[in-house]
């Protein structure tokens, strides 16, 4: 059950869901006003997920994200300067304006990048956490994935040796019900990706991953298991994007309806009337945190839009084989 | 024509205590093969029709796949929520329909969200969740044919269910919600994960059985009421650390054996309510944390003996050898509803249903 938690935390964790929120949002008006070059996959609707496994990360425990990445990073405390210089591809950005949406690092933070590769996390996951017990430590590596994802190779590959050599790594599956375009039931036959687990020995629980508190205490007890030298866990959070699978994805393969559903589950005003009872913060509170959270993201939008390009002879810069091309 | 509900419930046994304790782990294809072997024990029963509540996973459209069937079977028409109000709503639907008997596939949660809209319809709850008081550790052929038996009103009722106590929980005089087994009065903030686990956190206890060899906080009651409780009564319990009356252990989930203080108790009837002291506090209904408690909340625990009736499988099928539902006499000397035991001289003690069914 929960822990006590202090109320800076729960403040943190909120600020951090509207931060997601806010960000994805303007990206969605930039990316429809022509600003953002690339692909973008947004997290809008998941952010209790992010939110509520990186609530327990510390400075030197890792995450490996997806090709809906955001949420994590920002969660994992990315830098919204520039990870929107990143998409507008300016020079301030993660990757120097040259990688996009799919590839922001952040060695520093633990964030191990975003991945363009449907289940390209988990086998990353699984080297990072073989790395912190080789050299003794104590961190942990939180590995998000979708339920697509789970039907792949890696995927399997990660959780087996991972449960083989008692890893510490969270696997989080982030069922959101499509892959791409195509629904669960038509991915694969099983409902619950947290029933795989069972294959590799390891507890596989689902939680709604619409509450963030939810996904806070399950997190919470894995990582515990995790850190404790037990092993790998994997956590289902059942979730829903409210976005297409890319911007620009008109979602003609679900129902209307299905989409207003969710969105009444909409995990920020849940987590909003649980902290207005317990007297955490106000409304006024809440328009203060909105209004201070958008500023932020405003001003991430100006350092991004001053910011200069790239020069076209950086092309070949920061490539791992060396080379020239003629300009 | 003899109708009988299945409400098969694709979420249970997956909660947050497989990771906390040893909780067991009940995929849904073990959950699809049960449904086949109740609707293969209902239709030897001589039951007309099966109806299945429909779920996100398709238990019932899988099992209907997967089994060749005389009677009729089809899915109930209605939308799906994925959550437990579809157990509720077709339980509602079920017995508005006329069925005669409810099968549920579940844990204590699943049968108390069935429980809320059941009515007077006989239920055979199959466990299939986490922690299991409720319902029966059961093979599905049997509960399909004890089910069968019950629906068709081939034995009396009073041979094959009992009608089960139940905790109304009451805000401000109103009834909000149910419980089957436990009412646990928890100092936490969140409904969270919703299990409940953490000892430090659990302060009341209202229980409507009390058993030692019950998995789950109800055999806390069992250890200061050994060796069970009666049909009749119900405990409170309350748990704090200091000045204790009894230090006891207890199973409060799979593979979790917790020490508690017991600070005071009693022993409740029918009829009584206790009020709920902690506040602000969260109360965990059947083992799922479900209704928040503020400050300022009246409210109230009654111990009723509104709870649904619920079939006893051994009873019934024992109850069904006796009467000779279970033969068909081929030798006109043998009556066909007498012990046959008894008729050929073999039992020397007969036992004193077999007399009362003599006389």
């Amino acid at each position: 059950m929960t822990e006590k938690i202090e109320n800076e935390k729960l403040l943190a964790m909120y600020k951090s869901m509207v931060t997601i929120r806010l960000f994805e949002t303007r990206v969605s008006e930039l990316f429809a006003a022509g600003k953002l070059p690339g692909f973008i996959h947004l997290y809008i609707g998941e952010e209790a997920v992010a939110t509520g496994v990186c609530a327990h990360l510390k400075g030197q425990d890792y995450i490996t994200s997806t090709h809906r990445g955001h949420g994590h990073l920002i969660a994992k405390g990315g830098d919204l300067n520039m990870m929107m210089a990143e998409l507008y591809g300016k020079r301030t950005g993660y990757c120097k304006g040259k990688g996009g949406s799919m590839h922001i690092a952040d060695v520093d933070l633990g964030i191990l990048g975003a991945n363009g590769i449907v289940g390209g996390g988990p086998p990353i996951a699984a080297g990072a956490a073989f790395g912190i017990k080789y050299q003794g430590g104590d961190g942990v590596v939180a590995c998000f994935f979708g339920d697509a994802a789970s039907n792949q190779g890696t995927f399997h590959e990660g959780l087996n040796l991972a449960s083989v050599w008692k890893l510490p790594v969270i696997f989080v599956c982030e069922n959101n019900l499509y892959g791409i375009s195509v629904s669960q039931a038509r991915h694969q036959n099983i409902s619950d990706v947290a029933d795989r687990a069972n294959a590799y020995d390891i507890p596989g629980v689902v939680v709604d991953g619409n509450d963030v508190m939810a996904v806070y205490e399950a997190a919470g007890e894995a990582i515990k298991r995790a850190r404790a030298g037990k092993g790998p866990s994997l956590i289902e959070c059942k979730t829903y994007r409210w976005r297409g699978h890319f911007e620009g994805d008109p979602t003609p393969y679900r129902p209307k309806s299905e989409v207003d559903a969710w969105m009444k589950k909409d995990p920020i005003p849940r987590f909003e009337v649980a902290l207005k009872e317990m007297g955490v913060v106000t409304d006024e509170g809440i328009a203060a945190i909105k209004k201070e959270i958008s500023e932020k993201v405003e001003a991430a939008v100006k350092f991004s839009e001053e910011s200069a390009w790239p020069a076209l002879q950086e092309i070949l810069d920061d490539v791992y084989t060396g080379g020239s091309v003629a300009v | 024509m003899v109708t009988v509900g299945i409400i098969p419930n694709p979420a249970s046994g997956k909660d947050i205590r497989r990771l906390i304790a040893h909780g067991s782990v009940f995929d849904n294809q073990e959950k699809v093969n049960i449904v086949r072997r109740v609707m293969l024990g209902l239709q030897s029963a001589g039951v007309d029709n099966v109806i299945i509540m429909p779920d996100y996973f398709g238990i019932g459209r899988r099992a209907l796949d997967g089994v060749q069937l005389k009677m009729a079977a089809d899915i109930l028409e209605m939308s799906i929520e994925a959550n437990q109000d579809d157990s509720t709503r077709a339980a509602g639907m079920m017995r508005e329909m006329g069925v005669g008997a409810v099968v549920t596939l579940g844990g204590d949660g699943t049968n108390r969200a069935v429980a809320k809209e059941i009515g007077d319809v006989p239920m055979m709850p199959i466990s299939t969740g986490t922690n299991n008081v409720f319902p029966q550790m059961i093979e599905g052929t049997l509960a399909g044919m004890a089910a069968g038996i019950v629906a068709g009103k081939l034995l009396p009722l009073n041979e094959t269910a009992q009608r089960q106590l139940r905790l109304d929980v009451m805000r401000d005089g109103e009834l909000i919600d149910i419980a089957l087994v436990d009412v646990v009065v928890s100092d936490d903030i969140f409904i969270g994960s919703r299990a409940i686990w953490d000892m430090t956190k659990v302060r009341e206890l209202v229980l409507t059985r009390a058993s030692p060899s019950n998995i789950g906080l109800s055999s806390v009651g069992g250890s200061l009421f050994c060796p069970r409780l009666d049909r009749q009564h119900g405990v409170y319990i309350q748990i704090g650390d200091g000045d204790s009356l009894v230090e006891l252990t207890a199973p409060i989930a799979p593979g979790l054996v917790e020490t508690m203080h017991v600070t005071k108790f009693r022993l409740l009837e029918i009829g009584m309510s206790v009020p709920v002291h902690v506040k602000p506090s969260i109360l965990a209904l059947d083992g799922e944390r479900e209704v928040k408690v503020a400050a300022g909340d009246d409210i109230h625990v009654a111990l009723t003996n509104h709870g649904p009736y619920v079939i006893d499988t051994h009873r019934t099928m024992d109850a069904a050898a006796r009467h000779g539902l279970l033969r068909r006499m081929k030798t006109p000397e043998i009556s066909s509803t007498r012990c046959l035991l008894c008729t050929l001289g073999v039992c020397q003690d007969p036992p004193l249903q077999c007399l009362i069914e003599e006389n």
